[in-house]
């Protein structure tokens, strides 16, 4: 076997645990159903630093969009436990903010009032986010449609609405799950340019759910890889190409090293899974 | 019903289309008024069995201060009990949508209700409420206030699961919930709701009328009738249908101002 490259990186040692912003340890996730246990999430363990953009990828089922469920608070592990700045999360926090697969944005709302929904919910003032709500329009390319309906935006562009509404009340953590699967691959590519450039203006701690294995290489600085059944991280990757990210690092032949060695990874665990 | 919300709802259309949505239907309506006038003509149809729409036309204009006399009573008890149906309505619809307890509890009730044929439980009204406007206007209330409550109840729970989950990750309270997400959703559903209440609203109130009541349009049938006065039946009809359609258009002239100001 080849030597270890050194971008992979090695498991975190157990005394220097919790000095993180984030620390999963050891979750666990298991749905009962009639038809005996389901292991979502097994022994999930890894820490985040603050600043860091974090991708998830891996296969469909393979438990990552339900540790993202966990980390933001909308679902309880089953065992484990995970700490923001030390302390568990029992609740969905307000520090955070959520990019969901589907953009969710009110229909009958304009895109403004669409990125100020948080806001508003969380009962903050408005007027002191009205120009946070224009940087981020602006820097998406979206203040010209700012009184549209939603209806009128095209799927890329509702997406980036919800990514600005995600980071509208100035979030320590913001979580997107799978934010591009739904769009067509060359709204896509523009979208993942869009979101590096606008991480190199808001600088933000980010978890990243993908199954696209470019797109997390391209956006990330750090690339957990998870496997399905079980369901576990079999790779810890430190991405590293400096920011800001330019479309041409695709075509260099690290960024296909990284991505095939991802590749590789999955498909061992995929193969065993099935020749068991 | 479908012509008056399309016609509300003329914009920028080309001829083709309006010639479609107006002139075809209108048009048609024409022809077959046409044939009835040539039919009775033809045949010498008796005026009692079947009076030509001419000489409906011309009642109509001979007696139109009585039937507006007897219109006013029945407009008002039918747009007060459809009001009064719309805010218990949407009130019920409502709480079963936020209290678990309260939907097990009364919503099979309700679905129950539905399936009884409600006008047979009119004489009851007469009976508790006396031969005053008030059974009519409970009547009407009774009978207009279920499809509100099944419509706005659709409305509130078929909200997209992933902008529930949205407000759970945005902490937002139960009420927030309800205020800026279900019932902007449940608009449309209100309003299909209240379009059919109106002509369930007159329904009532027409029946209350018919067991009894010494003014009304529908106690204007029955004595036109008691006179084989069927030229007039067929007038009362047509002013019953006219407040119908104005009735209808301004709910749906409500329904375009409410969602354009607050909802989809």
């Amino acid at each position: 076997m080849n030597p270890q490259p050194e971008w992979l990186q090695t498991r975190s040692t157990a005394d220097d645990r919790g000095a993180s912003y984030l620390s999963i340890q050891d979750v666990n996730k298991t749905y009962r159903t009639r038809n005996g246990d389901v292991h979502a999430v097994e022994h999930a363990d890894f820490d985040i630093d603050e600043g860091d953009f974090v991708s998830l990828v891996g296969p469909s089922g393979c438990g990552k969009s339900t540790l993202m469920s966990m980390i933001g608070g909308l679902e309880t592990p089953t065992g484990g436990r995970i700490l923001v700045g030390g302390a568990p999360i029992t609740a969905p926090r307000r520090d955070f903010g959520y990019v969901f697969q589907d953009p969710t944005l009110l229909p009958w709302k304009s895109v403004l009032d669409n990125v100020l929904f948080p806001i508003r919910t969380q009962k903050r003032v408005v007027a002191d986010y009205l120009a946070e709500a224009e940087r981020l329009l602006r820097l998406t390319g979206l203040w010209d449609f700012r009184d549209k309906r939603p209806a009128e935006l095209s799927g890329g562009m509702r997406q980036r609405v919800a990514i600005c509404r995600g980071l509208i009340n100035d979030p320590r953590l913001l979580m997107m799950d799978e934010p591009f699967s739904a769009l067509d691959a060359i709204t896509r590519d523009d979208m993942n340019l869009a979101l590096a450039k606008l991480w190199d203006e808001v600088h933000k701690t980010a978890i990243f759910i993908t199954h696209s294995i470019r797109e997390a290489v391209f956006l990330s600085d750090r690339v957990l890889v998870m496997t399905a059944r079980p369901s576990r991280i079999v790779a810890d990757i430190r991405i590293p190409f400096a920011r800001p990210r330019i479309d041409t690092m695709q075509d260099e032949a690290l960024f296909s090293e990284i991505c095939a060695y991802i590749r590789d990874e999955i498909h061992q665990a995929h193969d065993k899974h099935v020749s068991r | 019903m479908k012509l008056i919300h399309r016609l509300l709802g003329i914009e920028a259309q080309d001829i083709d289309g309006l010639s479609r949505q107006i002139l075809m239907p209108v048009g048609f309506a024409l022809a077959v008024l046409l044939l009835w006038e040539g039919v009775t003509h033809v045949f010498s149809i008796k005026e009692v069995l079947l009076p030509a729409p001419s000489a409906i036309w011309s009642r109509l204009q001979e007696s139109l201060p009585v039937l507006l006399q007897h219109a006013w009573p029945t407009a008002w008890e039918s747009v007060a009990g459809f009001l009064i149906a719309s805010v218990l309505g949407i009130g019920l619809a409502a709480l079963l949508s936020a209290s678990h307890t309260m939907r097990s509890m009364l919503y099979p009730n309700v679905v129950l209700f539905q399936l009884i044929p409600k006008i047979a439980l009119a004489p009851l009204f007469i009976v508790w409420l006396g031969i005053g406007f008030e059974s009519r206007l409970a009547f009407s209330v009774f009978i207009s206030f279920f499809p509100i409550v099944v419509a706005t109840l659709a409305g509130l729970d078929n909200v997209d699961k992933s902008l529930l989950r949205l407000c759970r990750a945005l902490t937002a309270s139960n009420w927030q919930v309800f205020a800026s997400v279900r019932l902007p959703h449940a608009l449309p559903y209100v309003f299909s709701g209240m379009k059919i209440a109106t002509t369930f609203a007159i329904i009532g109130v027409i029946v209350g009328e018919f067991i009894t009541s010494q003014a009304g349009l529908g106690y204007l049938i029955l004595f036109a009738s008691s006179q084989a006065d069927t030229a007039l039946i067929l007038a009362t009809i047509t002013v019953l249908c006219v407040f119908g359609l104005v009735f209808y258009g301004l709910v749906a002239l409500a329904e375009r101002w409410t969602r354009t100001r607050f909802g989809a």
